[in-house]
């Protein structure tokens, strides 16, 4: 078998026979290193598959956008895009609150942004919002990208997202389950959510950054 | 129904052509579905499947989830059109007996102990049957979990082998299946040559059982290469943002 | 499920400021369909078939034509018998089992599409009163589900039947298969009301917010062989109205693009 040599793994392709190369979304058989997934090879000095898709999966310290879609005794239950839902207990809630009144401060149906305190072997999925970029999210906009992509969206060092910040000019909350929320001008938040979408949908391809800055300078009148 | 043909094998040849170990013609595009997680349309002769996997996902009823790893579930389905005679909607005996065995098929290759509770779901429907369905759908699924994002040891592929005329032959088509001497399905895991599937009926000599095994192993390495590019170009039209064909 | 009501509120508010502007989520207009594409002849061992595209929406509709027995209060009449499979490959929220409450109302609708126009003569489909009649069926299967099913499923059976040819052959009714007659084009126009506008041919987001919806059947000189309201919000007259006269407009529409030549 020859190592293969492409950008896009399927799994069980042979990818090195230096085991030590072993990187996320590999396997190793035999002191061989093979694809777990269908997905981009990222060969630095490991080797890593990214799947092209693939569901969120959480896990601890991810920061997440959420919704409310149950209130138990003292957790709500919270949607994470995710096949596993997250709780939220009572006491990670920024105040002090009473069992009583939970359905008062944070309803079913709304947003939150909380990060990932544990995941157990279970994957039983805990949240906290108790630190400072927590809280809960109203009046903007939500919309969903593979989480595969919130990389890209992010970009070396911030630089997509600082990008379009600055070009948009509305407030835009990028979450690692894929979920990421805008709020400003309609019209701002419109220009936005089409240039994330263009990210969505052309992540793998090269100049992607200045594809969409020049999106981004065309439709500039669109804004105010 | 046609008749027994007089002949299976005439100058070396198949009733649709072919040599004894040669596929009928295979099409396989990815990513054709837009609500399933991964999917995969395939022809294989006068086969046409579609397979689509969601998943992982919760699994309902709860008492089936497994505390440790994820289940996988397999639903092989015909459509009442699909066959000569209308075909009466909803799983039969047959249809619950290739499921299993086209489940089983997967197992060991879909890394499952990373999803504690959850359910792969793969759904396999056959809209034309043109013999070899189970195998059709087999290498369906594989192209589709795959295109779900679901971590696997390798792709599973699937084909048969048969026995008309005493000779071996690949990849049965529908004359050969109703009437020949032996039918026996295998899948394989390319990457290792390990079995996941196997069934046989009719019969062989043990010699017979040895060759014509060996032909389906090829037969599952050429289907293997055929997945590989499905999944290949499916990443190429996505690249190019261009629009994905379907049937 | 549970959730992806509670997403459909979020998408709510969206969906409303956009009608503000008299928009859609997906741009288009209120009257306006995705594109739709139709293939027949699909599936070979079909007498007759059909794959339908609406949007990402799609299904394969296939008519079988066998030798059956007459019901007895119609001794001299053929069969038709309708039936949907939305299978779960379709949607997360379609599950196996048995036909569910909207498969067969999904069902009923297009039957009553075929049967109310009198499309099929169901007279011409008697081979020997009160022994032998054709019985003519129309299986949906449904793919992909992004919305508007009625419309593609009802699309896909009238299609299929215009191709369809009676198998007179292979039955041994004599030496030639002919083309099935079908008399009227019955097409299926389904709209929301969404904040008192009407729109046809919901996407999944928009009939996920929409509590109703409607489906209006109409035949080639404008006239309504069957309307079924679906969903849990009350509709007033004057909203009715509108997705009528939509309803008959469009059937025109897509009869002229795709079936005057069929």
């Amino acid at each position: 078998m020859t190592v293969v040599d492409k950008s896009v793994a399927i799994p069980g392709d042979l990818l090195s026979d230096d085991a030590s190369r072993a990187g996320e979304g590999t396997y190793v058989e035999d002191g061989k290193v093979y694809a777990h997934y269908y997905g981009i090879i990222n060969d630095r000095e490991k080797i890593k598959i990214i799947p092209i898709t693939s569901k969120y999966i959480p896990k601890r310290n991810d920061v997440i956008i959420g919704i409310v879609t149950d209130i138990g005794f003292s957790n709500w239950i919270i949607d994470i895009n995710s096949p596993y839902d997250a709780l939220l207990h009572i006491s990670e809630y920024p105040e002090r609150l009473e069992m009583y009144n939970m359905s008062k401060h944070l309803r079913i149906g709304e947003m939150i942004m909380a990060h990932i305190s544990d995941v157990d072997y279970k994957m039983k999925t805990e949240l906290t919002m108790q630190d400072e970029h927590a809280g809960i999210l109203r009046n903007g906009r939500l919309i969903e990208i593979s989480h595969n992509r919130i990389p890209r969206l992010i970009g070396r060092n911030g630089s997509m997202i600082n990008m379009l910040h600055k070009e948009c000019k509305c407030k835009i909350f990028v979450a690692q389950n894929g979920r990421v929320w805008l709020s400003g001008r309609e019209e701002n938040v419109d220009l936005a959510c089409e240039a994330i979408l263009k990210i969505d949908n052309e992540a793998h391809t090269s100049g992607l950054t200045d594809r969409i800055s020049e999106f981004l300078m065309v439709n500039k009148g669109r804004i105010s | 129904m046609n008749a027994k043909p007089e002949k299976f094998i005439i100058d070396g040849l198949r009733l649709d052509g072919r040599r004894p170990d040669e596929l009928r013609p295979l099409k396989i595009s990815a990513g054709v579905l837009k609500r399933a997680d991964g999917s995969c349309y395939l022809e294989l002769g006068a086969n046409k499947v579609m397979a689509a996997v969601y998943g992982p996902r919760q699994v309902h009823p709860r008492h089936m989830q497994d505390a440790t790893k994820a289940i996988v579930r397999y639903r092989y389905n015909m459509a009442s059109f699909s066959v000569g005679d209308r075909k009466r909607p909803g799983p039969d005996r047959r249809s619950i007996e290739i499921s299993k065995v086209c489940r089983d098929a997967f197992q060991p290759v879909v890394i499952k102990e990373r999803h504690p509770r959850l359910a792969i779901d793969v759904f396999v429907e056959v809209l034309q049957a043109g013999a070899g369905t189970r195998t059709a759908g087999i290498n369906a699924a594989s192209v589709a979990l795959a295109d779900a994002g679901i971590a696997m040891k390798s792709l599973v592929a699937s084909c048969a082998v048969g026995k008309v005329d005493d000779t071996l032959v690949l990849d049965l088509m529908k004359e050969e299946d109703n009437y020949g001497q032996a039918d026996m399905p295998i899948a394989v895991i390319p990457t290792t040559g390990e079995i996941t599937l196997l069934q046989m009926d009719g019969h062989l000599t043990r010699d017979e059982f040895g060759t014509g095994f060996k032909m389906a192993m090829e037969g599952c390495q050429k289907i293997h290469e055929a997945q590989k590019e499905a999944l290949a170009k499916c990443y190429q039209m996505k690249d190019d943002g261009g629009e994905q064909v379907g049937e | 499920m549970g959730s992806n009501n509670i997403i459909a509120e979020i998408q709510r508010d969206h969906m409303y400021n956009l009608l503000m502007r008299g928009e859609r989520v997906d741009g288009r207009a209120f009257d306006e369909y995705r594109p739709i594409s139709i293939e027949t002849g699909v599936i070979a061992r079909a007498e007759g078939s059909a794959h339908v595209k609406i949007g990402e929406s799609q299904v394969v509709v296939g008519v079988k034509i066998q030798i059956g027995t007459p019901f007895s209060d119609t001794p001299d009449k053929g069969v038709i018998i309708t039936n949907a499979e939305l299978i779960p490959m379709a949607s997360p929220s379609f599950e196996s089992g048995p036909p569910k409450d909207y498969a067969i109302e999904l069902a009923r609708l297009v039957d009553r599409g075929i049967r109310e126009s009198k499309a099929l003569d169901l007279d011409r489909l008697c081979i020997e009163e009160g022994e032998k009649v054709w019985m003519v069926f129309i299986d949906i299967h449904a793919l992909d589900y992004d919305g508007n099913l009625v419309d593609a499923a009802s699309l896909g059976a009238l299609a299929a039947l215009l191709t369809a040819t009676i198998p007179n052959k292979k039955y041994e009714v004599s030496d030639e298969d002919v083309q099935l007659t079908v008399r009227e084009m019955p097409i299926a126009v389904t709209a929301i009301e969404f904040e008192g506008e009407i729109m046809v041919d919901p996407c999944l987001h928009e009939e996920a917010v929409a509590s109703s919806r409607i489906t209006v059947i109409s035949n080639q000189d404008g006239s309504i062989c069957g309307i079924q309201k679906i969903g849990t919000d009350s509709l007033t007259e004057d909203q009715v109205n509108r997705a009528v006269d939509m309803a008959i407009n469009k059937a025109r529409e897509i009869r002229e693009r795709f079936f005057i030549n069929i």
